[in-house]
C-alpha cells in the first residue's frame, strides 16, 4: 500500500514535467549547458577516477595481469573460483566482519554514553568536547604509534599499570586472542569523537520542553533518557551505525601499522589481502577478483541496512 | 548558426564567468593529470635516484651522493628516499612496469629475482662498466655469484650487510669469556653458547642476550636462516615443486632459538627497539642484529666488539643480503644518461669506505683490502663474514622485506613464544610456501 502511494505522485508529475514548454524554450537548454558545464570537472573526476577504475577493475578481475606489466590475458572466472576456494581470503574476510561488529557496539554505545555525559551540562563543556574529539583529528600513523609503544610487552604504558595491580604481562599486539582487541581500542579511542559529536548535536536538537514536561510528571534523569532522548536519537543512531560499519569495514591503516595483520594472520583485514595479493603478491588480476567479492559483500550489507530502515519507517 | 555567432560580441558578464570557469576547471584537471610526469620531468643532466636508506644510512647516503655530484659536474644526482620494504618495492615495480621509474635504484639484491624475469631491470653492461673502471674480479665471490640472474648482471652490490653479534666487551670481561686479544672467545656448539649466556646474563643481572623479534619477520628469518645454514642444510625453493628443505634440521634451529628465549638468557617477548635498548644500556652481554646497528652502539658509548654469530652448528654461516644498484627498465633510453648512472654507480663503490663506517662491509674489494679499512674498529673484525654470507633462497617472492619473510613470521613467532610446537610452526610455513610454488609465477 506504501509504495502505491508513493509512487502516484511521481507518475502525475512525470507527464507535468514532459508537457512543460519551458522545458525546450533556447533560456532553459542555455541553462541546461550551464548546468553540465558548471558539473563537467566533476563529472570529468567522477567518470576518470571513479566510474571507469569500477569497470576496469572489473574487467582486471578476468584477467591473470600482473603488476610487473605481464598479461596473461582473460581467465574467465578463475580468479574468482580461487578466491572462494582460499582460506586466507575468508579468513581476512572473518576478521574483517569481527572487527566491525566488535568495534562498532563500542563506537556507537561508548559515543552515546559520552555525548549524554556532556549534554547533561557538566562545567566546562569546551573542554569535553576537546577532549573526546581531539584523537579524531590525527593522522592513523600518529595513532599507531602511540598505541604500539603503549602495548609495548617490556616497556609500555598499559603493562605498566597491569603490573602495579599485580596482573602478568599482556602480550598486547602479539598474542592473537588479544590482538584484533587491542586494535579496537586503539581505533575506539582515535575514532570515537565523530559519533559523540553526531550523538552531541542530535541531543542538542531535542526540545528541552519534553524534559520539562517529564520532569513535571515526576520523570527521573533514566526514564527521561530512556522514554525521551533514545527514541529522538533513531535516526542519528540508525545513520551512525550504517556509516561506522561501512568505516569498519574499510579497515586497513591502524591494523597494517601495529601489527601487519599478524600475528599469524590473526588482525588481517580483508583491504590489506587485497593489497598483499596485488602489491607485494603481483596478481592484480586475482586482487580485483577479491575485492569484487567484498564489494558485493559490502552491496549486500548495504541492501540489508536500506530494507530493515525502509520496514522500520514504513 | 546566426545567432551562435553573434554569441561572442555580446558576451555577457555571466557568460564571462562561465566560460572562465569552465577553463580554469579544464587548467587544474589538466594540470593534476598531468602533475606528475611534471613533478617527474627531469633536466638534461639529472639522474633520479630512489634508493631506501633512511636514519643513519640515510645520512651517509646524502653525503656520498653529493661528494659524487661534487666529483662529476656533468650530471646531477636527485635522490628520492622511500621507507624500506613493502612501500619501496612496490612502488619501484609499479614505476618500472608503468615505464617511468628512475634511472637508477637500490635494491636489494635478494630481491632481484622478482623483478629481473619480469623486465622490470636492464642488465649491466660489463664492457661500459669496465670503463669506469669496474670489473667482475673487484666484487668478493658470493656477492658477484649473487648480482647475477641468468647469465646476466642485474645489480652491482654497494654492500653486505650481514646478520651478526655485538659483545659488550666489558660485560664479557667480567663474565670472564673473552680470550687473550681482548676479543670474545671462540664458542662453538650451542651448549657452550648457552652457557657463556647464563655467564653474561649473570654479570648484568637482567638478560644475557637481547634478540628482538616480536612482529618482525625479518628478524626471525635471519637468525633462523644464518643457524640453519651453519648445518650445510639446502632450502630451494623451485616454482611449481614443493619446497626441498631439511625438515629436521629447521625443527632444530627452532627449538634452539626457543631455548634462548627463556626471559633468563633473552626475554622471550622482545621487539628489535626493546632489544637495542637492552643492549645499549648494558642490560645484556650480546645482540643479535645487523651491522647497521652499529653507529648507534657508538654513539650510545657503549663499550662493544662485533663478530659474525659463533658456528654452533659446524658450518660458518651468516644471514646477509646487499644494497645493490639496479637499472630498472626505461621505456626510452637517454644514452647519455645511462653513461651517467654508470659514472655514479663506479664513484659510489670506489668511495664505499665511507659507507663502511655506518657498519656494512663494502663489496667493493679495494676498498676492502684497504688499509683505511683495515684500521676501522670493529668493522674489520667481522670482514670476513662476506666469504660466509647466505642470501635468501631465491624465488620470485623472497627477498629482504618480502612475503616470505611475512609467511615466517606468522608461522613462527608463536613458536617462539612458546605457544606452538616447532614442528606444527614449520609444517604450517612449508604449507604456506608449497601453496605459493604451487601458484603460477607471476613475474
Amino acid at each position: 500500500m506504501s509504495t502505491a502511494r508513493t509512487t502516484a505522485p511521481a507518475k502525475t508529475s512525470a507527464p507535468a514535467a514532459k508537457s512543460a514548454p519551458a522545458a525546450t524554450s533556447p533560456r532553459s537548454r542555455r541553462d541546461n549547458i550551464h548546468g553540465w558545464a558548471f558539473s563537467a570537472p566533476f563529472l570529468v573526476f567522477f567518470l576518470l577516477f571513479l566510474v571507469w577504475p569500477m569497470i576496469s577493475g572489473a574487467i582486471m578481475s578476468l584477467t591473470g595481469k600482473s603488476l610487473t606489466g605481464a598479461n596473461s590475458g582473460i581467465i574467465g572466472l578463475a580468479n574468482y573460483a580461487e578466491a572462494f576456494a582460499d582460506a586466507d581470503m575468508w579468513r581476512s574476510l572473518g576478521n574483517t566482519l569481527y572487527f566491525t561488529l566488535i568495534s562498532t557496539v563500542p563506537l556507537v554505545v561508548i559515543a552515546l554514553a559520552l555525548a549524554a555525559l556532556v549534554n547533561m551540562g557538566l562545567p566546562a563543556q569546551w573542554l569535553w568536547r576537546l577532549s573526546f574529539f581531539s584523537p579524531f583529528l590525527l593522522a592513523s600513523t600518529v595513532v599507531s604509534l602511540f598505541f604500539a609503544w603503549m602495548y609495548n610487552p617490556e616497556l609500555g604504558l598499559f603493562n605498566d599499570l597491569l603490573a602495579k595491580v599485580g596482573i602478568p604481562p599482556v602480550a598486547w599486539l602479539n598474542d592473537p586472542a588479544v590482538a584484533m582487541w587491542a586494535v579496537v581500542i586503539a581505533t575506539v579511542w582515535w575514532t570515537i569523537g565523530f559519533n559523540f559529536l553526531l550523538y552531541l548535536a542530535a541531543l542538542q536538537n531535542i526540545p528541552q520542553q519534553h524534559y520539562e514536561a517529564a520532569s513535571l510528571d515526576g520523570a527521573g534523569g533514566w526514564r527521561q533518557f530512556f522514554s525521551i532522548s533514545l527514541p529522538q536519537l533513531g535516526p542519528t543512531t540508525v545513520m551512525i551505525v550504517i556509516l561506522q560499519i561501512l568505516a569498519s569495514l574499510k579497515v586497513f591503516d591502524q591494523i597494517y601499522q601495529m601489527t601487519e595483520g599478524g600475528p599469524g594472520g590473526a588482525t588481517r583485514s580483508i583491504v590489506q589481502y587485497i593489497f598483499e595479493a596485488g602489491f607485494t603478491g603481483y596478481r592484480l588480476g586475482y586482487s580485483a577478483a577479491i575485492s569484487y567479492i567484498f564489494f558485493g559483500l559490502i552491496l549486500l550489507i548495504a541492501l540489508a541496512q536500506v530494507f530493515a530502515t525502509r520496514k522500520r519507517s514504513a | 548558426m546566426k545567432q551562435v555567432d553573434s554569441r561572442p560580441m555580446q558576451m555577457t558578464r555571466r557568460q564571462l564567468l562561465l566560460g572562465g570557469g569552465v577553463l580554469a576547471g579544464s587548467l587544474s584537471l589538466g594540470a593534476s593529470l598531468t602533475g606528475c610526469g611534471g613533478a617527474a620531468q627531469a633536466a638534461g643532466n639529472d639522474i633520479r635516484f630512489w634508493h631506501l636508506l633512511s636514519g643513519g644510512d640515510g645520512i651517509k647516503m646524502m653525503a656520498m651522493i653529493d661528494k659524487a655530484n661534487a666529483d662529476h659536474p656533468d650530471f646531477r644526482i636527485k635522490p628520492t628516499v622511500l621507507a624500506w620494504g613493502t612501500p619501496y618495492y612496490t612502488k619501484l615495480a609499479m614505476a618500472s612496469a608503468g615505464g617511468r621509474p628512475p634511472e637508477v635504484a637500490v635494491m636489494h639484491a635478494a630481491r632481484v629475482p622478482g623483478y629481473a624475469p619480469g623486465g622490470l631491470l636492464d642488465a649491466w653492461d660489463l664492457d661500459l662498466l669496465a670503463e669506469f673502471g669496474v670489473r667482475p674480479e673487484d666484487f668478493g665471490s658470493r656477492i658477484w655469484e649473487k648480482s647475477q640472474f641468468n647469465g646476466q648482471v642485474f645489480s652491482l652490490a654497494l654492500d653486505s650487510h650481514p646478520f651478526v653479534m655485538l659483545y659488550n666487551t666489558e660485560v664479557a670481561d667480567k663474565a670472564g669469556v673473552l680470550g687473550s686479544d681482548g676479543r670474545l672467545a671462540d664458542i662453538s656448539s650451542p651448549s657452550q653458547f648457552l652457557e657463556v649466556s647464563r655467564e653474561l646474563q649473570r654479570v648484568t643481572g637482567k638478560h644475557g642476550l637481547s634478540y628482538g623479534y616480536l612482529g618482525d619477520g625479518a628478524q626471525m628469518w635471519r637468525l633462523f636462516y644464518t643457524l640453519y645454514r651453519q648445518h650445510g642444510a639446502d632450502f630451494i625453493l623451485e616454482p611449481g615443486r614443493p619446497a626441498q628443505v631439511d625438515r629436521d634440521v629447521a625443527i632444530d634451529c627452532l627449538e634452539f632459538i626457543t631455548s634462548l628465549l627463556d626471559n633468563t638468557i633473552s626475554t622471550k617477548s622482545g621487539d628489535g627497539g626493546t632489544a637495542i635498548a637492552e643492549f645499549a644500556s648494558q642490560g645484556s652481554g650480546l645482540l643479535f642484529t645487523g651491522v647497521w646497528e652499529l653507529p648507534t652502539m657508538k654513539t650510545a658509548g657503549v663499550p662493544f666488539g662485533a663478530s659474525t654469530i659463533p658456528t654452533l652448528f659446524g658450518t660458518p654461516a651468516a644471514f646477509a643480503d646487499s644494497h645493490s644498484f639496479v637499472l630498472p627498465h626505461q621505456a626510452t633510453l637517454d644514452e647519455s644518461r645511462r653513461r651517467g648512472v654508470y659514472q655514479f654507480v663506479a664513484s659510489m663503490l670506489k668511495n664505499s669506505l665511507s659507507w663502511a663506517e655506518a657498519g656494512h662491509i663494502p663489496a667493493y674489494q679495494p676498498v676492502v683490502n684497504s688499509p683505511e679499512y683495515a684500521a676501522l674498529k670493529p668493522q674489520a673484525d667481522y670482514a670476513h663474514a662476506a666469504d660466509i654470507i647466505n642470501y635468501d633462497p631465491v624465488a620470485w617472492f623472497t627477498g629482504s622485506g618480502s612475503d616470505f619473510q611475512g609467511y615466517f613470521a606468522e608461522n613462527v613467532q608463536n613458536v617462539f613464544l612458546g605457544r606452538d610446537k616447532a614442528a606444527d610452526g614449520w609444517d604450517a610455513f612449508m604449507k604456506r610456501i608449497n601453496t605459493v610454488l604451487a601458484m603460477p609465477n607471476p613475474v
